[in-house]
């Protein structure tokens, strides 16, 4: 008896498995591939970082190494003889470009978006927001370039202000070196993201109901009241969400301030850069600081999450 | 806009007995971490490739490169001229192709990296081979297939960096040294401290090269000191030293200057001769002095890695750049001082006179040739991503 | 005064602002534009009059032509082996639960997320560490990473909206589900998937980090190179291929968007 029980269960058990098979095959014919992918590419690749980066001072050419917290205490211990404010100068300049160039944006962006969205005539709008955004296509590498011939000294800028002072007399405006300094990497990071944060407050600001503006007009309030008790309150999220992808992005950028930043704007994308393809080649620390740029960004993340909107870091 | 999915959707993975999770968790980790000790092992075993050319296969490389017709070259910027690309490839019918480096430790990371597998002729300078050589990723050159060895100076015949040229042959030498524009500047710069001195009057008008050894060794220099200073109290000395002047250089950068000189923006750079003396045949307006004091003399020099996938081409690149000839178009068009005693003689006065090209003996003895300092370079290298990033 | 059917000078300060705005956001790329028809010798400010040469010359560079050819098929490969990749993905995603889909659709959104200096950083020592020589071959796989994660956003976002009914009914008329994901799924997706392959596409195009790090074999991607000629000295053929790319991509980003349009029209 026990002979036949187990073999209708062994059938049992086989048809189950054969059911179970079919019922995977579809999620891993659909999701296999691309996982594998991300798996090999990205996730692993990640993993690797982070063990590289636990063996102080690994270069290329070293045979392993010991494990040890060297790379991130000479970053952030004060104590580590090994100790170098200059990394938390690093990592402090790239956030404070990253900080100006949002604050610019936000500033630059929320009229132009509340504009569109809401002043702008109707038929119009779909083809002025793309337009807008439309430089945000064409190669980051090209529209930074082109600042430099506006920057440089003898450049376009400073041709316009020389033009400028001679036409109005008495007025003698300076001309300046305005390539390499914080402040052509101010310009070429608010440039190159301007279009996002516009993109995201007018998908926000479409989304705003104008009845209530006119009601808190209707009850007494004046423009000013209505926008910051109706219209920033009702798109916060939107507000946040750009926000936060200007700021990601302009912290990780490494074209604009190797290009228009010169001598006096090292920030944390080009020190990794630096070792790696370029001249130290201390891959442990260069790991390191790579980790640390990845926190930094899923922090500004964590922050969005735990005190924004979930829908708008999403729609970024 | 369609609104998408939420992102963090609880998915049914409660329905997974805990001690079934805790157990995936640990064999995932436990699978991670086998994969992750394997790759630490091969990044070293690939730090270190084999010496022996023949274990190394040549990369197909799809759409572009590594088929075997073709010799990729990598170099610095000024190095090949299509004229002379042209003449190699009408002489032996091999197609070149060649990209550049902008000093000898990107090239160095470039092909450390993996990257630079196609190539198989690369011009690193004198010390660079000699680290290249410690590194075991040169091809040991075969004297029996190489003509015109003979034609080198004595001096370059048994070199310190790489005794009896066993693994490169020199290519070029030079110096480097202060190119200004001369209707900017209304003095003349005669040496380093020139820089400190008027520092504030050139404000972000001042570029150094993006070379660790020879920008740190400049400085180094200007003290008194040697480029190959080991000493970290002298190397600190010379850090100091160039973050005074940090804050009125425009940039740091090897190539790239001449149009920022020529239009103004720049009024003076630090410039190896090559650059220098080309861009003054273009424009008389730019002057360049080898400063008084000293300077380091390079000599660049043609090898070939481990991983060349075209020996046979590369040697008839080595080959074809020792010909006197090509070594004279070279100096007369490239402004790079060649170390071939046949193509030297050759040259008119005009070039032989120019002491900017091959500056006077008792110059010359002031200046180093940057040879590897050994753990000092972690020190330089140290001091030198400080000043870049302060 | 109304011109252009009812857009008429703004009578708001925000309107000006956006004026101003657009000015600043076209103004860079007129730059170019002017300064690739100037006929001087080198890199000045100053009109020197009209002039093709620029143009001439670029036609002429055979190193600029490789790159492109280098950049285009990494783009065309990576964004074809991509969209089907991702758009099983979005579909996968949004069709099943299992265990762990949080973590899977997570690691689908880190490439928009994690900078591009540390993917590429990751991707060079993974492939450093696997012993796998770098060729074009690695670029194209680098680049397959952020293409099918953006290309799996946009069909996601279209999913999303889509009736579910429809497929069902499909399935209830006796369709295989591979028949009803083909015959019917995939046509209702498709404005979606161009759109997504549009973008992955300029992205991987412009790309400068990653392609630096996955570089070799001679390969050489047109970023790359215009990153080097903009390091080494600029001649000023270089603002005649910006005014090219510029103009390629402007029209590729506005077919997408006019694709995006009338996907997003269609629901309503």
């Amino acid at each position: 008896m026990s002979a036949s029980l187990s073999k209708s269960r062994l059938q049992g058990l086989g048809t189950t498995i054969r059911h179970r098979c079919q019922q995977l095959l579809g999620p891993l014919a659909l999701l296999g591939p691309a996982g594998i992918w991300l798996l090999l590419f990205l996730v692993l690749p990640t993993l690797l970082i982070l063990d590289i980066s636990l063996v102080p001072d690994l270069r290329p050419e070293d045979v392993g190494g010991a494990y040890g917290l060297g790379n991130y205490s000479r970053v952030f211990n004060p104590f580590d003889p090994r100790f170098d404010s200059v990394y938390l100068q690093v990592i402090w300049r790239s956030v404070y470009y990253a900080t100006v160039s949002t604050i610019a944006c936000l500033v630059l962006g929320f009229p132009v978006a509340y504009w569109l969205a809401i002043m702008a005539p109707r038929r119009w709008r779909n083809f002025l927001v793309v337009a807008f955004i439309l430089p945000l296509w064409t190669s980051s590498l090209l529209r930074s370039y082109a600042w430099i011939s506006i920057l440089r000294p003898t450049g376009l800028l400073n041709t316009f202000i020389t033009w400028l002072s001679d036409l109005i007399p008495g007025v003698d405006l300076p001309t300046q070196n305005w390539l390499y300094s914080s402040a052509a990497v101010f310009v070429g990071l608010t440039y190159n993201f301007l279009p996002y944060m516009v993109l995201i407050l007018y998908a926000s600001l479409e989304k705003l109901d104008i009845s209530l503006l006119e009601a808190a007009a209707d009850l007494g309030a004046n423009p000013r009241q209505t926008f910051w008790k109706v219209t920033v309150p009702q798109t916060l999220p939107g507000i946040a969400a750009g926000c936060l992808l200007v700021f990601i992005t302009s912290m990780g950028d490494f074209v604009v301030p190797t290009l228009l930043g010169g001598a006096s704007s090292m920030t944390i994308s080009r020190l990794i850069y630096n070792q790696f393809l370029g001249i130290t080649r201390n891959w442990g620390l260069g790991s390191a600081l790579s980790m640390i740029l990845i926190l930094a960004v899923s922090l500004a993340i964590a922050l969005l999450l735990k005190y924004g909107d979930r829908d708008s870091v999403k729609e970024a | 806009m369609p609104r998408k999915r939420s992102l963090y959707l609880p998915s049914s993975s409660r329905r997974l007995g805990s001690t079934r999770r805790r157990f995936l968790q640990g064999s995932a980790a436990a699978i991670a971490g086998v994969t992750l000790s394997n790759c630490r092992q091969n990044l070293s075993n690939q730090a270190a490739p084999e010496a022996d050319p023949a274990a190394t296969t040549p990369e197909e490389g799809g759409a572009s490169g590594g088929d075997s017709g073709v010799l990729h070259v990598y170099t610095w910027a000024d190095y090949t001229s299509d004229e002379m690309v042209n003449a190699f490839t009408e002489k032996t019918g091999i197609e070149v192709i060649v990209d550049i480096y902008d000093s000898n430790e990107t090239m160095l990371a470039k092909m450390q990296a993996g990257g630079g597998d196609a190539y198989s002729i690369i011009y690193p300078s004198d010390y660079m081979v000699q680290q290249m050589i410690e590194l075991n990723m040169l091809t040991k050159i075969d004297k029996e297939r190489v003509t015109g060895l003979e034609n080198i100076f004595d001096k370059w015949q048994d070199p310190v960096y790489d005794p009896g040229n066993s693994f490169s042959t020199p290519f070029a030498w030079g110096t480097t040294g202060l190119l200004y524009n001369t209707d900017i500047l209304t003095d003349t710069p005669t040496d380093w401290d020139y820089l400190w001195e008027n520092s504030s009057a050139l404000s972000k008008r001042m570029t150094l090269l993006n070379d660790v050894r020879e920008t740190m060794g400049m400085v180094l220099k200007s003290l008194g000191y040697s480029y190959n200073s080991t000493n970290p109290a002298e190397i600190e000395e010379a850090y100091e030293r160039l973050i005074e002047i940090k804050p009125d250089l425009a940039s740091f950068m090897s190539f790239g200057y001449e149009d920022g000189l020529l239009s103004g923006d720049l009024a003076v750079v630090m410039a190896y001769s090559v650059d220098a003396l080309s861009s003054i045949a273009e424009d008389d307006t730019l002057n360049y002095v080898i400063p008084e004091s000293g300077s380091s003399v390079w000599t660049d020099t043609l090898v070939i890695p481990t991983t060349a996938p075209n020996v046979d081409a590369a040697y008839e690149w080595l080959n074809f750049n020792l010909d006197p000839a090509i070594a004279q178009l070279n100096t007369e068009t490239l402004f790079n001082a060649t170390p071939n005693k046949v193509a030297y003689e050759n040259l008119s006065d005009e070039f032989k006179n120019d002491e900017k090209l091959f500056p006077p003996e008792d110059l010359l003895a002031k200046c180093e040739g940057i040879a590897p300092v050994g753990d000092a370079a972690a020190v330089f290298d140290e001091f030198w991503t400080r000043a870049t990033s302060a | 005064m109304s011109f252009l059917g009812g857009l008429s000078l703004p009578k708001t300060w925000q309107g000006w602002l956006t004026i101003v705005l657009f000015g600043f956001m076209y103004g860079p790329i007129m730059v170019l534009g002017i300064y690739s028809f100037n006929d001087s010798r080198r890199y000045t400010s100053v009109w020197q009059g009209f002039s093709l040469r620029w143009y001439e010359s670029l036609f002429q560079d055979a190193r600029i032509f490789r790159a492109l050819q280098d950049t285009l098929f990494v783009a065309i490969v990576a964004v074809a082996i991509s969209s089907v990749l991702g758009t099983l993905m979005a579909i996968g995603l949004c069709k099943y639960y299992f265990p762990g889909k949080g973590i899977y659709r997570g690691a689908s959104y880190l490439p928009l997320i994690i900078p591009d200096i540390s993917i590429a950083v990751a991707t060079l020592v993974f492939l450093a560490s696997m012993a796998i020589p770098l060729s074009i071959w690695t670029i194209v796989a680098a680049h397959m990473v952020f293409c099918l994660a953006y290309i799996a956003v946009v069909v996601s976002s279209r999913l999303g909206s889509l009736d579910p009914n429809l497929e069902e009914a499909a399935l209830d008329l006796g369709a295989t589900p591979t028949q009803a994901l083909i015959k019917v799924l995939l046509p209702q997706l498709m404005p979606a998937i161009v759109a997504g392959c549009l973008l992955a596409f300029v992205l991987s195009i412009d790309d400068l980090l990653i392609s630096s790090f996955t570089a070799g074999g001679g390969a050489n991607p047109l970023p790359l190179e215009i990153f080097s000629r903009i390091r080494n000295g600029v001649k000023p053929d270089m603002n005649a291929l910006s005014v090219l790319l510029i103009l390629a991509s402007g029209m590729i980003a506005a077919l997408a968007e006019y694709l995006r349009y009338k996907s997003s029209t269609l629901d309503r």
